[in-house]
């Protein structure tokens, strides 16, 4: 009945359009035929640049394909750089330095070491080629190593092709990955309620502390403004101190405010805070952010939250309900509940992802980035994301594309994982608010397992050692390192 | 204003046959976990209007995109060239946005249409017909009848689905919207004088946050530019742009370049006035040095500021920015504090 | 049959708003070690021949590849056929714009703003007061005025800085002393001076109280630095000038320049189209958001 109009031509998806009006500050469109890799090398000024000048002083052949950037030191090799190298389209990159033991400023080659195990185990997660990224120990007098190795990575990427848009999903495989099941959870049941008799005595402790001025502001919990919430407060007169609340339902990560100018302006904080909560002050004192001596923590046992009606995913394998550090304790510290399963959910989720090819990964995560809309609220509700201004915020050089299309998604959060990495102490809150339910969780926990088997370190326990990626080990091990 | 009846089964063959006549049809689709505007190539695909509540994003993407191209640019030989990038200029019909949503394109017009017609907005926009959906089951965080909205108006939409008993009264505001029904008109039957009156008094009645946030006859409320009181309700703003970001009125936007040695593009992306990098000078002053002064400004533009400039609230009472919020700063919640209620 | 309703699926934007002009730079001038002007021609001799503006109003200059900057548009419409502009190293776009040589192309949009009221100062003395780079927001109304120099009244120039290296347009300076009935005074700041230096010593606002200018039939515009403007609307008062006397710019951020992007948005204006001029007097009724 109805004639179809318009010659049959379907209007154009949203996704169609986009490819059509080609705005992404890519170069020239490149064929297979008229394609030749296109690898950059980041390289270290006393070591591997001299050993390429070799190379070349000693007319050695070879691939004529890598554009050598020289820095003064592989620890001076941002991951930021590789990241901007893929998004202006290069093909692969390598990273190569001096010899362990040869750095010219004794330990940058031993920090960067550090820093790319856990890069590379982020872009494997992510479903990068790793084909496409090499690293190696090329010194001076190895001009033959270093023609091997460039030849070598040449041929290897001549094989697998060229790199396509970075940030954007491969050919055909659109919108792949979402489909993956979330693990079934131990129980679907809300934690039960603490004992309001703890909440009783968390006012009386806070009233008590602003009655003595042994705190100019205590940062809890009060009732929030819709159904079932709890949102922020700042008790300043001991008379407020019944404005409090304990629940299960006290979700945000209140050290946040800790480093917030507007809050400790008010005079010594006091502040309300849950295990997990704790872990991240010890972040924030290990990195010099908070005295201790500056601020009274009031640890509180917690039973687990709720989050979206269901026991937060941080919980089930919680070790510290009873926080580890405090100042006063509210709640029994004798009768800690067992934690409701052994293994985070999240593990078996991390694990059905690896299982996938690399390809699919990474179109499970670029649909994932596809959706952000950069609003920051990760960053903003981060404790440890304290950078006054962030990176992202910087614009000269823009080093993150500032723009929520797929290239600037996803360098943000490669850079939000990294920054983080060895740091996060998993409290989850970037998860949490997160309008469109990016998995960060996912990216944040595997991070710190891969950190926890390589350098056997775990954050947020000890304020008195030194973060993973701020130190090193002679023994560290480098495999991946030709 | 024609008034019509269409029954569900009616209601999926009409969006079928809109979609069949070359049109995109754009509706909310829940996936992931989320409720999103998407288009869609069958009715089946969108969610039954009864239990649906309110998408995650407004439907403000579709006329304005989180980031956009305005300029292509190419260098040649130390000269430069200019492309105009191209803006879909496709038929589009997009089903069920609440009123709220609906009353928020009114709000973006004026913007975007004023003086500087903004070809990127206008041109989605002239082909754009909005079909709305009444609320029947209003959320916590609602709170249209506050800003002078209700759960069944009809600003900005040009056809309003209301549900009536497994039925749904269709008012074809607009004479876009009479064109829709007109064309398949064999889908409709006749009204018979039924009206929505009883569907917004009891859709109404669930609402719990309605008391007025606007100033006697409508106009901006009393707020204390000068109080400290926002300095004590902006504390826990953490200075994200989430309530920007998910706000169908929020319009402002950073324009950033983006380029190769070759080619480049100059893009909009959405901004927020909650970021201090918003106004931030590059000799290092900032006029709003605070999260408190930045969070005054964001109030203080929805519910002054934008009223006097044009004539209507910008806050259109969805409450997505509630309910969004990291810490639950809720700003029905502020300007009730603030006008002392 | 339907035939309404069906459009094509992509169309090129027509009228593109944010689509700048294509500009040769014809000559640079440095003004001080931090301050450049440019002369910019328009490439397209249509829009060369039509493009007028009033003085006052300002422009987006482009970097391609870097990003769009705002600058007064710093010459007279009576000296037509380029414009000009003059920034301070400052941000992204001002650094790049200094790599600009000449013969290069720029992009250039505008003009924009309400620029002043110069029709309503017909026959009225005109004080001027510049602080830094903040007179080249008076520059194009300064030399339109000694162009149509029968309608003002007496014309007095007190351009100031912060020390001498940073006094902007000092060859303008001298040919505007030179015009009839110009009173030019040039000021730096304390500790600013050098040995040979032959104008006043002192804030801008305290020489201009000292001068003890006459309010009467006058109108007093002022540009420059945030804390210059609030010191010389204290000083402009006590002289006894009326705030609607008063005339000053705003600089807030901005980004579009055509009343969209919100980023200037003060109370009820958007400075960018309806300032960047406003008098003491409107100024006062705005929130202190700027």
């Amino acid at each position: 009945m109805f004639a179809l109009v318009g010659a049959g031509k379907p209007a154009p998806t949203k996704t169609q359009i986009a490819d059509r009006k080609g705005w992404r500050p890519m170069p020239r469109e490149r064929t297979k035929q008229n394609w030749e890799p296109k690898i950059i090398a980041f390289v270290c000024n006393w070591c591997t640049y001299v050993g390429a000048d070799a190379a070349g002083t000693q007319r050695m052949r070879y691939a004529p394909n890598v554009r050598i950037i020289r820095l003064p030191c592989t620890g001076r090799i941002d991951p930021l750089f590789i990241v901007k190298a893929f998004e202006q389209g290069a093909d692969g990159v390598i990273v190569s330095g001096c010899h362990p033991g040869d750095c010219h400023y004794v330990s940058g080659n031993l920090h960067a070491r550090r820093r790319f195990t856990v890069f590379l185990k982020l872009m494997e997660f992510l479903g990068l080629d790793l084909h496409r990224l090499s690293f190696a120990w090329v010194s001076a007098t190895e001009g033959a190593k270093w023609v091997q190795i460039v030849n070598e990575v040449t041929q290897q990427i001549r094989q697998i092709g060229p790199a396509h848009r970075w940030g954007e999903p491969m050919n055909g495989m659109r919108d792949e990955g979402w489909g993956m099941r979330e693990t079934a959870v131990a129980t679907e049941q809300a934690p039960s309620a603490p004992n309001p008799q703890w909440e009783a005595r968390l006012r009386e402790l806070a009233r008590r502390l602003l009655e003595n001025g042994e705190v100019g502001v205590v940062v809890g919990y009060a009732t929030g403004s819709l159904g079932e919430t709890t949102t922020p407060a700042f008790i300043t007169k001991p008379e407020d101190a019944d404005r409090l609340v304990f629940n299960q339902r006290c979700v945000n990560n209140l050290s946040v405010y800790l480093t917030n100018k507007m809050v400790t302006k008010l005079g010594k904080v006091g502040i309300v805070a849950k295990g997990c909560d704790v872990k991240s002050i010890v972040g924030l004192i290990q990195e010099n952010q908070v005295n201790r001596g500056e601020v009274i923590i009031i640890g509180v046992v917690c039973n687990g939250v709720v989050v979206n009606g269901r026991l937060a995913k941080k919980c089930y394998a919680c070790t510290v309900r009873v926080p580890h550090l405090y100042d006063h304790l509210v709640g029994d510290a004798k009768a800690p509940q067992q934690p409701v399963a052994k293994a985070d959910p999240r593990d078996g989720e991390i694990a059905q992802l690896e299982q996938m090819t690399p390809p699919q990964r990474w179109n499970y995560w670029m649909a994932q980035f596809e959706r952000c809309i950069r609003c920051y609220a990760c960053r903003a509700v981060c404790p440890l994301c304290y950078c006054d201004p962030c990176v992202t915020d910087r614009s000269r050089p823009q080093w993150v594309l500032t723009s929520a299309h797929p290239q600037g998604n996803l360098a943000w959060n490669i850079v939000r994982a990294m920054h983080l990495a060895g740091r996060c102490i998993g409290c989850d809150e970037c998860m949490r608010v997160c309008p469109f339910h990016i998995r960060l969780d996912l990216l944040n926990r595997k991070l710190a397992t891969e950190i926890k088997t390589a350098f056997g370190y775990e954050p947020g326990i000890d304020p008195t050692v030194w973060p993973p990626l701020t130190t090193f080990r002679p023994d560290d091990k480098g495999e991946f390192i030709r | 204003m024609t008034r019509k009846l269409i029954d569900a089964e009616n209601l999926g063959q009409w969006v079928n046959e809109l979609i069949v006549s070359g049109r995109r049809v754009i509706a909310p689709v829940c996936e992931n976990g989320m409720t999103v505007f998407k288009p869609i190539s069958r009715a089946g695909a969108m969610p039954a209007p009864y239990n649906y509540g309110k998408t995650d994003l407004s439907f403000k993407e579709w006329l304005f995109p989180k980031t956009e191209p305005i300029l292509h640019y190419r260098f040649d030989n130390g000269d430069v060239l200019l492309d105009d990038p191209e803006v879909e200029a496709v038929e589009t019909v997009a089903f069920f946005l609440r009123p709220c949503d609906a009353a928020a394109l009114s709000v973006l017009d004026e913007v975007f249409g004023r003086d500087y017609d903004d070809a990127f907005y206008t041109v989605r926009r002239r082909h754009l017909t909005v079909v709305g959906l009444s609320c029947i089951e209003p959320q916590p965080e609602c709170f249209c009848p506050a800003v002078g909205l209700s759960p069944t108006s009809e600003k900005g939409s040009d056809i309003l689905l209301t549900p009536l008993e497994g039925r749904f009264l269709v008012e074809a505001l607009t004479e876009k919207g009479r064109l829709l029904v007109d064309e398949h008109a064999n889908l409709f039957t006749d009204a018979h004088g039924l009206t929505k009156e009883q569907v917004t008094t009891q859709a109404m009645t669930k609402i719990t946050r309605k008391e007025p946030l606007v100033g006697a006859n409508g106009g901006s409320p009393y707020l204390p530019f000068d109080s400290e009181a926002w300095e004590d309700l902006a504390r826990k703003c953490l200075g994200c742009g989430v309530c920007a970001y998910v706000c169908p009125t929020c319009h402002c936007f950073d324009i950033v370049d983006e380029a190769t040695a070759f080619s480049g593009c100059r893009c909009r992306n959405w901004d927020s006035c909650a970021f201090s990098l918003f106004t931030l000078h590059a000799s290092g002053h900032n006029p709003r040095p605070t999260q408190a002064h930045r969070y005054r400004q964001r109030v203080m533009h929805k519910f002054c500021y934008f009223l006097q400039t044009f004539g209507q609230n910008m806050c259109v009472g969805c409450g997505r920015c509630a309910l969004r919020c990291p810490v639950n700063l809720d700003i029905y919640e502020v300007v009730r504090a603030l006008t002392g209620r | 049959m339907v035939t309404t309703g069906v459009g094509v699926s992509t169309a090129l934007v027509k009228g593109n708003i944010y689509k700048p002009h294509l500009m040769t730079v014809l000559e640079i001038r440095d003004e001080t070690p931090d301050v450049r002007t440019m002369r910019l021609k328009f490439k397209d001799p249509k829009v060369a021949e039509s493009f007028d503006w009033k003085p006052g109003q300002f422009g987006e200059f482009s970097v391609f590849g870097v990003g769009e900057c705002v600058f007064t548009i710093a010459n007279s419409p009576t000296r037509k056929g380029y414009i000009e502009c003059s920034f301070k190293l400052m941000g992204k776009v001002t650094s790049a714009l200094r790599d600009v040589e000449v013969g290069q192309t720029i992009g250039f949009r505008g003009p924009y703003g309400n620029g002043f009221p110069v029709d309503e100062w017909e026959g009225l003395n005109l004080f001027f007061v510049g602080g830094g780079i903040g007179m080249a927001a008076l520059k194009g109304l300064l030399e339109y005025c000694l162009d149509k120099r029968q309608r003002f009244g007496e014309i007095f120039v007190l351009n100031a800085a912060r020390t001498v290296a940073d006094l902007v347009y000092k060859r303008e300076t001298d040919e505007w002393a030179k015009a009839n009935g110009v009173m030019l005074v040039k000021a730096v700041d304390p500790g600013g001076e050098t040995t040979d230096w032959d104008g006043k010593v002192g804030l801008a606002p305290n020489v201009f109280e000292e001068l003890k200018p006459n309010p009467k039939n006058a109108v007093l515009i002022t540009c420059g630095p945030p804390v210059m403007i609030k010191f010389m609307l204290l000083a402009a008062e006590r002289l006894g000038f009326q705030p609607q006397q008063v005339i000053t710019t705003l600089e807030n951020k901005m980004k579009c320049g055509l009343g969209k992007c919100g980023r200037c948005n003060i109370g009820p204006f958007y400075v960018c189209k309806d300032g960047p001029v406003f008098t003491a007097a409107q100024l006062a009724a705005l929130p202190k958001d700027f």
